[in-house]
């Protein structure tokens, strides 16, 4: 169970509008990551689907029934807030058995469920703690062991991880696909952060401005940008964009071609260009090297073998894999 | 000279200040109530000047506990400062709540719910107790005879007529008697403190976290139960801190006593001691012995509390 459609929702605040009408559907089961910068109306849309903002138009649908009306606890959907949003006078068990006692659960069912989510979380030494004396990482896990226990349709994610430092993020990442790869459930995640996008999601939407640029698994969006913006914002490092005399060579307004698709020498070759080192990241694995004075980008990434030896100032020439490299028109469109 | 001489000699003076702010006064206070000392007495005219000669041990505290107002006087305070704070919290909880959501005129209205806090409290029993809770020329007297205008003119309507007609003429309640006196000065101060109460949990209700809200809204919780087990335990700070402030305050009530009845039917330890004052000082300064350790006793029970909910 599961399937969220949305259909012509548009959002407006006053005069400025959103979203702009938007249609969507995220299929039984499917890990979908809303993803895009800030401000471009990804938190707005899982909350319209949430039902903690009201659509100006359009209809949002679960599993076929119109839901546009339904107040937000009777949508069947448990939401993960970046701030965690617990409730700070209770104890984690409280907290955990909140949205069953709201429900009017029975004391023995409530307690069955918070043993086997606190189990399943890792929390069970803390169910007597308050939210105050835990980790952020706790923290989050009790936020989601209190979404888990209302058993929803579907789990609802608002940045949860962007509260965390670098390493457990990395781990609660995992922890969350896994959750998925268990419960079967549908998960929306909204991300500004691509990564978590590309190693989380069944499906990836990326947006702009309120409207979606593209719909697609994390590879199609990687091999296939549809336009400029899915290409510069896919991917990390992110991809080389060229326009001007390096661009119509090729027929197109714009060229692109990703960081991994280059290859370099320190001799000239044939349609390579020149440039000279910037700097170089040595990452042990792979080694970044930001090169300046190609004309059209400036500077140009390129990664390299972990063990390459370059410095500041070295003369590097580059030669792009022809069958990499992504053309667009002038409305920013794919050319295929 | 250590890193920390310099900082303790630079806070002496105002050490000092306040030390002779506060034991200069409690210290003539407890040696007035060791000893007779009156303002006038032509039979004894050796008392009406402080000396160890006329030293009287516990007497003058035993005065004290055995005149007639004493036990009357704490159960009064204790009354009057419980009511205060049960009625000020409980409806500057609801205002607050209340005027907390947008709408249109809500800065005139905080405005004007803040004003009562800035009036004196002189005026503010003198406006009360003359102009709305007189029986005659108040608001209550005005509203009484109103109401039993209305009934004796409906004596004489068609078919319900004697139904109303069996209704008695109802009579003002005047404020100023023995058994009310103590009921008027209630609400005045709840008039004059609710804004204060309100102001300090309206403070608080905007740094209530929005997000926790929603949370509980998708958790299935209705306006009550975010209310009981949000709103409620966010405001249990403020609530500790308005109980605190407000009984110490209200211990010392005074001007309200004496405007509304000259103290009659009304005392609290203030009052007594500003009785006793009129002349027999010793007596009075036995009282005000008396007032400071039941504030004390207040206190440190309030304190234990504001901790409490202070330390979670």
């Amino acid at each position: 169970m599961g399937r969220i459609v949305l259909e012509n929702v548009v959002k407006r605040f006053d005069e400025t509008e959103v979203i702009p009408p938007l249609d969507l559907t995220i299929e039984e089961g499917e890990f979908a990551v809303f993803v895009g910068p800030s401000g471009c109306g990804k938190s707005t849309l899982l909350r319209l689907i949430a039902g903690l903002e009201d659509a100006t138009a359009g209809r949002v649908l679960i599993d076929g029934e119109d839901v546009t009306e339904v107040s937000p606890s009777k949508r069947g959907l448990a939401m993960v807030f970046q701030s965690y949003a617990l409730y700070p006078h209770m104890t984690v068990r409280k907290n955990i058995a909140f949205p069953m006692r709201m429900a009017g659960m029975s004391e023995a069912e409530q307690n069955e469920r918070i043993t086997a989510a606190a189990k399943s979380l890792n929390l069970t030494d803390y169910l007597d703690r308050k939210p105050g004396q835990l980790s952020g990482g706790q923290r989050q896990r009790v936020a989601i062991g209190r979404a888990i226990v209302r058993e929803p349709e579907a789990f609802l994610f608002d940045e949860p991880l962007s509260n965390l430092d670098a390493a457990l993020r990395v781990g609660m990442r995992l922890e969350i696909s896994e959750m998925h790869k268990r419960l079967q459930t549908t998960m929306i995640y909204v991300t500004h952060d691509q990564v978590e996008a590309m190693t989380m999601a069944d499906k990836i939407v990326v947006l702009q401005a309120g409207v979606i640029e593209q719909v697609g698994s994390p590879l199609e969006l990687y091999k296939t940008p549809r336009n400029v913006f899915v290409a510069g914002f896919i991917g990390s490092p992110k991809m080389n964009l060229l326009s001007g005399v390096e661009a119509a060579e090729y027929d197109a307004d714009t060229i692109g071609i990703r960081p991994e698709h280059i290859d370099i020498s320190m001799k000239s070759k044939k349609g390579s260009w020149e440039g000279t080192v910037g700097v170089a990241e040595h990452l042990g694995s792979d080694t970044f090297i930001h090169i300046h004075g190609i004309p059209g980008c400036d500077p140009m990434t390129v990664r390299a073998g972990g063990d390459i030896e370059v410095k500041h100032g070295d003369k590097i020439y580059l030669s792009p894999q022809a069958e990499h490299i992504h053309k667009f028109s002038e409305d920013g469109l794919r050319i295929p | 000279m250590s890193s920390r001489t310099l900082p303790r000699l630079l806070q002496t003076p105002a050490v000092i200040m306040l030390l002779i702010w506060m034991l200069i006064p409690l210290g003539m206070t407890l040696y007035f109530s060791f000893i007779r000392y009156v303002l006038n007495s032509l039979r004894r005219p050796e008392w009406t000047t402080p000396s160890f000669t006329n030293w009287r041990g516990f007497g003058n505290y035993e005065f004290v506990m055995n005149s007639k107002d004493f036990l009357f006087a704490i159960q009064n305070s204790l009354f009057i400062v419980g009511s205060i704070l049960f009625l000020t919290v409980i409806l500057g909880v609801l205002i607050a709540v209340l005027i907390n959501k947008a709408f249109p005129g809500q800065g005139l209205v905080r405005v004007m719910l803040i004003s009562p806090f800035f009036i004196m409290p002189a005026v503010n029993a003198v406006l009360w107790i003359n102009m709305i809770l007189d029986p005659v020329l108040g608001l209550n007297g005005l509203a009484v005879e109103g109401i039993n205008n209305i009934i004796a003119s409906m004596h004489d309507a068609p078919l319900v007529g004697w139904f109303f007609s069996l209704w008695p003429k109802i009579d003002p309640i005047s404020f100023r008697a023995t058994q009310t006196s103590a009921y008027a000065v209630i609400i005045m101060v709840t008039w004059q403190w609710t804004p204060f109460a309100v102001l300090i949990f309206m403070t608080s209700l905007q740094s209530e976290d929005e997000q926790q809200k929603e949370a509980a809204i998708l958790d299935g919780a209705g306006k009550w139960s975010q209310f009981r087990f949000l709103t409620l335990p966010h405001l249990g700070r403020p609530i500790a801190i308005v109980v605190m402030i407000q009984a110490i305050f209200h211990l010392s009530l005074y001007a309200e006593i004496e405007i509304v009845s000259r103290g009659n039917g009304n005392k609290n330890l203030p009052y007594l001691i500003g009785e006793f004052a009129n002349n027999n000082i010793g007596a009075a300064s036995a009282t005000g012995i008396f007032a400071v350790i039941l504030a004390n006793i207040i206190a440190i029970f309030l304190l234990r509390m504001v901790g409490k909910t202070l330390m979670e």
